[in-house]
């Protein structure tokens, strides 16, 4: 017996292929987990499912029967629910209101009538063990109880499929825990459901199968949870390593810290983080998804306020409440998300990979050239092959290779001393990610902390000289790098995985 | 920009998509002067008068005011929002002048300065509390409209300036070659001041960078917040400054010359700009474009008048311009986006 069987889909988006071949089936009365790093596929798979996407090819079934959904809307028609995981609540109506929220009268312009909605909502709640008022506004609710509130939403809509995206993402532990046991019983009563969340506990707590999908393809479809482990699940998730790093590891480097953090704390929810970088040294930061990686970042450079510890910058504490103040300390930060954060694509590739000096080449008055700009910031560009036809072109027209390529340009032109970098190699093509590799090498070997963040264990192992693990905001340890892919994958999956038993 | 080539010449080509067609299209520089040239010749043939040493004259000092207001509220637009009280400001900061040069006597060369930075304190006021409320422009200055406008009447129980000393109005009056307002000089004189601003300064740098995505600009280094502030008070300046052409024009310092609340400066400030080609999303000016918007609008509306169309239809007009003009440019937007730009 199949509640939902997706056949063989792929679906490409111009320049990516984003699935490929994949599959998956959901079972009555099972609790499927859908994993995958960023950018595997989930969220399009479950898109795709709901009607968002068409897919290119292969069919899913519902029961047996082809179903394509023309949008979310037929779907939940359909049988099939989702519990998305950004809310989806109108806060300011009340829990009945939102439950019954497109059933609230036959047409626009007819009445509500309160009653019949707040029984059927109350029906719906005690399901749910919530034991509130369904005239309760919305906004009044705890994060916890909201979530169960969509649940409901789904459920009343006679769902037999439930697709749950990162459910637990914003509860506690505690609250999933209560979560899990409604999910049980709804699994008893024969409902498919389809559980989407980055926690290996929570999955190898509640679900009993698995699918995990790799760079768009199924690493594994549907197979049973009982017959794996943490680290068969981690290994499909990440892969394994396709080769054996060329670079042997590097000499070790004795000097002084250029940046340290000594316990430190921050506003974006970061503890006792304990740290150091020294000149010419590539520290790894890894961690999956939602470890608190890029927030440390940000929050380093000011952008969420320091509650406790010490940043220390070549020996010196120092308070950093702005990017630009980290930038006078010697410390630059290439972000994860180029188009938004790291580049102005409105802007020529002189402005973009200018920006971080023009104050520093400005004369008295504030009046700087183009050619000023351009004896700086060019022979950085021709050192890193960027390919423009001219200075003068806008960056949104340059691949995204060579867009990386600036956004790192600019830190280099700028001459610091500690760059972190985040996630370098997303988006580009392996020939210029090899080549930002060498880069981040070559930096190093000129004296330059590195700090590097990447979700890519691959790109880890053959980058960084140590590696520290961060998890929940936390740092859990450090690893030597040896370059030996299965050693330290095995010793940074233990200080993720294995605090449970440590 | 030949002078950067030896530092260019040396990059790879890359595949470079249909630039040159595309900077015409996404200009509008290039199609305001033919539309200019268009409308001058069919007035100037149509109507006598036209291109009268007088006409020329006044419709050159119109062109220099209502450039004056463009560029008040494109220094605004830069950071991808907006300022309602422009109209407001150049008022205010005219009664200023008043005061200072006709109740206090002070110097001309030292009340003019003393009002421009009135206005410039006007601007930061706007500036700063949209940077710490995080509140869109649109409401603060909205707000900060009626109160610049309210108190400025209760303070000068809406009485006029008009005892100027006589070189302001004379100021008004002046021509070169006898068909050149200086006012127009003037103006064309902050336009150029304007455009080695954005391209030469690192604070015009840094406004056109903060303007185009303030999360990128923060994150590479720029003070978003202050940079932000700056180009309130720039806008306040030139508000101010157009505020001190009028009272030129006009010879007296009027609580009601700018209408009620300055609103009659709306039409131009947006209208300019954005004609010009000034991206109403941010990061992107033309000075040269709104000079040329100025112009076209000018025209425009001696034209017609001198044709005795209406004045409710000119307004009409006006309007249905700056329509067009903001379709224009969100057709840009698109554009810019589908290349991958924005």
């Amino acid at each position: 017996m199949t509640a939902l069987h997706v056949a063989h889909v792929s679906k490409s988006f111009p320049g990516v292929k984003a699935l490929d071949d994949v599959s998956m089936t959901l079972k009555p009365g099972s609790v499927h987990a859908l994993l995958g790093e960023n950018g595997a596929g989930k969220s399009t798979l479950i898109k795709i499912m709901t009607g968002i996407h068409k897919a290119d090819l292969g069919e899913i079934t519902m029961d047996g029967k082809t179903v394509r959904f023309a949008n979310p809307r037929q779907a939940a028609a359909g049988g099939l629910g989702v519990v998305h995981q950004e809310r989806n609540l109108v806060t300011r109506f009340s829990v009945a209101e939102n439950i019954m929220l497109d059933r609230l009268g036959n047409h626009s312009l007819s009445s509500v009538n309160y009653n019949a909605i707040a029984q059927e909502a109350t029906r719906w709640l005690k399901q749910l063990d919530l034991d509130i008022d369904p005239m309760t506004p919305v906004s009044r609710l705890s994060v916890a109880q909201m979530q169960l509130v969509e649940i409901g939403k789904a459920l009343s809509l006679q769902s037999r499929v439930l697709l749950l995206d990162e459910p637990t993402a914003s509860l506690t532990p505690n609250e999933a825990q209560v979560l899990f046991r409604i999910l049980r019983r709804l699994r008893d009563d024969g409902v498919a459901i389809g559980f989407v969340s980055h926690k290996l506990e929570e999955v190898f707590d509640i679900c009993d199968t698995v699918t995990v999908l790799r760079d768009g393809r199924n690493a594994c479809d549907s197979a049973a949870l009982k017959d794996l482990n943490r680290q068969d699940v981690v290994q499909m998730m990440i892969g394994r390593a396709e080769r054996i790093s060329k670079r042997a590891p590097r000499g070790k480097t004795t000097s002084a810290p250029f940046f340290e953090l000594k316990n430190y704390s921050s506003a974006a929810g970061h503890k006792g983080i304990s740290l150091a970088v020294r000149p010419g040294e590539i520290l790894g930061l890894y961690g999956l998804v939602g470890a608190g990686r890029s927030e440390l970042a940000k929050a380093v450079l000011g952008l969420s306020p320091q509650t406790g510890g010490e940043i220390v910058v070549a020996g010196k504490p120092v308070t950093i409440a702005s990017v630009a103040e980290a930038l006078e300390h010697g410390i630059g930060y290439v972000s994860e998300d180029r188009k938004a954060e790291g580049l102005i694509l409105l802007h020529s590739v002189l402005a973009n990979a200018g920006i971080t000096v023009w104050r520093k080449l400005a004369t008295k008055f504030g009046f700087l050239s183009d050619t000023t700009i351009a004896s700086r910031v060019g022979p950085v560009l021709k050192k890193l092959e960027v390919k423009t036809p001219s200075l003068d072109q806008t960056i949104g027209n340059l691949s995204g290779g060579n867009q990386q390529k600036v956004s790192v340009a600019k830190w280099i032109a700028a001459g610091v001393k500690l760059l972190i970098i985040d996630e370098p190699s997303v988006g580009i093509d392996i020939k210029t990610k090899a080549y930002l590799h060498d880069l981040i090498h070559e930096l190093a070997e000129s004296g330059t902390a590195v700090l590097l963040i990447t979700s890519d264990l691959t790109e880890m192992v053959d980058v960084a000289d140590r590696v520290a693990v961060m998890d929940g905001y936390m740092i859990r340890g450090v690893v030597e790098n040896d370059r030996n892919y299965e050693r330290v994958s095995t010793a940074i999956m233990g200080f993720i995985h294995g605090r449970k038993a440590a | 920009m030949t002078d950067t080539l030896h530092a260019t010449d040396n990059f790879m080509p890359e595949q470079r998509r249909g630039s040159a067609v595309m900077r015409l299209a996404l200009s509008n520089e290039l199609g305001l002067a033919v539309l200019i040239a268009i409308a001058f010749g069919a007035f100037a043939i149509t109507l006598p008068g036209f291109t009268s040493p007088f006409s020329l004259f006044t419709i050159g000092r119109q062109i220099g005011i209502d450039t004056m207001i463009g560029l008040a509220m494109m220094a605004v637009i830069v950071t991808g929002g907006l300022d309602l009280s422009v109209g407001a400001i150049g008022v205010c900061a005219a009664m200023v002048f008043g005061f200072l040069a006709q109740k206090m006597g002070i110097p001309l060369p030292l009340a003019a300065p003393g009002a421009i930075l009135f206005g410039a304190v006007l601007g930061f006021i706007n500036g700063y509390t949209v940077v710490r409320s995080g509140v869109h422009s649109f409401i603060i200055t909205l707000a900060s409209m009626s109160i610049f406008f309210g108190v400025m009447i209760f303070l000068t129980q809406a009485q006029s300036f008009n005892e100027l000393p006589a070189s302001v109005q004379a100021l008004g009056k002046l021509r070169v070659g006898g068909m050149v307002s200086v006012l127009l000089l003037i103006t064309l004189a902050v336009c150029a001041a304007l455009s080695i601003f954005y391209r030469y300064t690192v604070l015009g740098r840094q406004m056109l960078a903060a303007g185009a995505n303030p999360r990128a600009a923060e994150l590479s280094g720029i003070r978003t917040g202050r940079v932000i502030i700056s180009c309130h008070m720039l806008t306040g300046a030139l508000a101010a400054f157009a505020g001190l052409m009028l009272t030129a024009r006009t010879g007296a310092a009027v609580p009601s010359m700018a209408g009620h609340l300055g609103q009659d400066w709306l039409l131009p400030a947006f209208l300019a700009p954005v004609l010009g080609g000034t991206l109403l999303s941010g990061g992107r000016v033309s000075v040269v474009g709104t000079l040329l918007g100025a112009t076209f609008v000018t025209i425009m509306t001696s034209g017609l008048l001198l044709m005795r169309v209406g004045e409710f239809w000119i307004l009409a007009c006006l309007g249905l311009m700056l329509l067009l003009a903001v379709l224009a440019d969100r057709f840009r937007q698109q554009v810019l986006r589908a290349r991958g730009m924005i």
